[in-house]
């Protein structure tokens, strides 16, 4: 009797979990559909021809608050200063923990080290920048903005190169190898690309990852209202512009970082997807 | 690891054609492999120079202040950058003057201590996890024993696009939305709940010491405290743990689980079975959302309300250390008071660093390497 009691008991206690598990997830989903839906209604609310066309105005004189074109170009900018040093040093940096010194002293820590620095808090790569490029060079500039998103480019770029290639089959190396390539060859000419499809995917999420960073250019990059091409100068970016306009006084600034926040989800979203579609069509043999 | 590469040096190297890097027939010191194995290696030592610069130039930074609090910056509250200018007061209490009549003032100069804002990092990590765990477990289990196949790719992606969200964003949305509806909402409703229950009133008060009177004034509800910053952390530490936990649960074997429910075990004791099975796994995959959770700066920020005292109440605004960072390191006012900030972010660091060396042991397979990375 007390048996089949406790039998019953943990058959309904069972059903009530799956219900929990269940609506946590849809609870999950709900959050997600929440907070995007926030952020597309008033983004595309606050969001006008304006904002691509013109450089901020400050409050209180005529045609404010103006747009945000010099973030979106400090932006792009700050983003290929850090590919053009990131995305090469973090590839090569995948190809030698896949390609080169198996069971050195260095590989082991070089693979545990990029593990470890992808998960160092961005504001501290800032205060790096901060220390090592602003200092020195007098001025919140935009070369020491780059440095900080390189920096945080470099391990997701080096783990994903690296993955990537140890999905390619070693029957590969050996064939180009046998077939009398020296290791640049088999490198540059039969492992990459047979693998560029799920590298190109990795770099871009690094790409994503980097264009929604604020922290790192605050002590950097700074800020600047005007569209910049130097890079000595302080840098304008999308996030700080959105991060002083969110929590500054001004109502009308407020409607532009709405506006900055849904341009920069959507670009992240588009590189996401994209990458989707890319890893897709090209998936390396296995 | 896995497929270990064969070596080309053990090879001897054969002549090729149509390629700049095949034709190899006279070594030079300069050939393309010797310039690729020295490009990849110096790049894998550059790694670790990347961790080396950080930690050298944090502890060079923050040098003046470890010489001149010691350990005391960890264990002390008050962190005041100006100096202080007070009247000086004799054994009685009274104001002492010169001889001109004026008021003899003393200068306390700036004191730093880090113990609040290590206590609001503490706190508001430990409560997002707590609100995150079960809701990313629950998820979890959900994607890897419930879920039709045919739903398990588009939940996955929803909650890696949930991932993909900067920080800011986030920090917006819980800024203008989710602040102003505490406020409004749900605040007031705890209070109304609460305030006939004895024994709660600290949670909604707050005791202000004025010269020597000690006052207790109701806490000003504004939205933007420590619970507020909680929620918005345990939203943005969601997705990592569940996608951790997600391919921490999916590598049980099934015999495993067979083996409970063929021994008359219900749906849900074999999920505990499950998570038991892989619970350094999962252990690791909340030690990545800890990680994150504590170096999470913008959003958190925005919406923790941004006040430097260690105070009893979820209610009541805090300061976590990236969010001091954030606030005041562009406009430290003195050396001392920037090398105090650098030594706040020294130990964001070595925290986070020993954050993600724990969790990688436990990860099983560590194969996760987006990492947990704060924004």
């Amino acid at each position: 009797m007390s048996e089949s009691l406790h039998n019953r008991f943990s058959h309904i206690r069972s059903e009530i979990m799956l219900l929990v598990c269940i609506l946590f997830a849809t609870l999950i989903i709900a959050l997600l559909v929440l907070i995007t839906g926030y952020l597309l209604s008033l983004g595309f609310g606050s969001l006008s021809l304006d904002f691509f066309t013109k450089e901020p105005i400050p409050i209180g004189m005529v045609g404010a608050p103006g747009g945000m074109k010099n973030g979106i170009f400090g932006t792009a900018i700050l983003i290929m200063m850090a590919s053009l040093v990131g995305i090469p040093i973090g590839m090569l940096a995948g190809i030698y923990l896949s390609e080169y010194d198996d069971n050195s002293w260095l590989n082991g820590p070089v693979r545990f080290i990029s593990d470890v620095l992808a998960g160092v808090p961005s504001i501290v790569v800032g205060i790096l920048g901060y220390e090592l490029l602003v200092v020195p060079m007098g001025s919140y500039n935009g070369y020491a903005g780059a440095a900080a998103l390189a920096f945080i480019m470099i391990p997701i770029v080096c783990r994903t190169t690296e993955e990537m290639l140890r999905l390619v089959p070693s029957s590969y190396r050996e064939a180009s190898i046998g077939l009398g390539a020296t290791k640049a060859a088999t490198i540059l000419e039969v492992v990459i690309p047979s693998a560029t499809g799920s590298i190109v995917t990795g770099v871009m999420l690094a790409v994503a990852r980097v264009a929604g960073e604020t922290a790192p250019l605050l002590f950097t990059a700074l800020s600047s209202r005007f569209v910049e091409y130097n890079p000595s100068r302080p840098f304008p970016s999308l996030t700080v512009q959105v991060f002083t306009y969110a929590t500054g006084p001004y109502p009308q600034q407020k409607k532009l970082a709405w506006a900055g926040i849904l341009v920069l989800i959507g670009i992240i979203f588009v590189l996401n997807l994209s990458v989707r579609y890319f890893s897709r069509q090209r998936r390396p043999a296995r | 690891m896995t497929t270990p590469s064969l070596g080309a040096g053990e090879l001897p190297p054969l002549p090729g054609g149509g390629s700049p890097f095949i034709a190899t027939s006279r070594p030079g010191i300069l050939s393309g492999d010797v310039i690729l194995g020295l490009l990849a290696r110096a790049s894998g030592l550059f790694i670790l120079l990347m961790l080396a610069a950080l930690l050298i130039v944090l502890f060079y930074a923050a040098r003046q202040s470890m010489s001149q609090f010691g350990w005391r910056f960890l264990t002390t509250s008050e962190w005041r950058p100006n100096e202080l200018v007070v009247p000086r007061h004799d054994a009685n209490g009274n104001v002492v003057y010169d001889s001109d009549g004026d008021v003899v003032e003393d200068t306390i100069p700036p004191t730093f201590g880090a113990l609040p804002v290590i206590w609001g990092t503490a706190v508001s990590s430990f409560l997002a996890l707590l609100f995150a765990i079960p809701l990313s477990l629950g998820s979890a289990i959900f994607l890897v024993r419930i879920a039709p196949t045919r739903i398990v790719p588009v939940v996955s992606f929803l909650i890696e696009f949930l991932a993909a969200i900067p920080s800011i964003a986030y920090g917006l949305w819980g800024l203008f939305v989710l602040a102003p509806f505490m406020q409004n909402h749900f605040d007031p409703l705890v209070h109304r709940a609460l305030s006939r229950l004895p024994g709660t009133g600290w949670l909604f008060t707050e005791q202000l010491k004025i010269g020597n009177h000690v006052i207790t004034r109701p806490i000003a509800l504004t939205g933007r405290d420590m619970l507020d910053g909680s929620l918005v952390l345990a939203i943005m530490i969601l997705p990592i743990i569940t996608a951790i936990s997600r391919d921490v649960l999916r590598q049980v074997p099934g015999a495993q689980v067979e083996g409970t429910v063929a021994l008359g075990a219900t749906w849900w004791e074999s999920c505990k079975e499950m998570l038991k099975f892989s619970r350094s796994g999962l252990f690791g995959a909340v030690m990545l959302g800890l990680a994150r959770a504590a170096g999470e700066t913008m959003a958190i920020t925005m919406v923790i309300g941004n006040n430097s005292q260690i105070r009893a109440s979820l209610f009541a605004p805090a300061q976590t250390m990236s969010s001091l960072l954030a606030n005041e390191f562009s406009e430290a006012s003195s050396d001392l008071h920037r090398s105090a900030l650098c030594e706040v972010a020294l130990i964001l660091l070595l925290m986070s660093l020993v954050f993600n060396i724990v969790a990688r042991q436990l990860v099983v397979g560590g194969k996760d390497s987006r990492g947990a990375r704060a924004a």
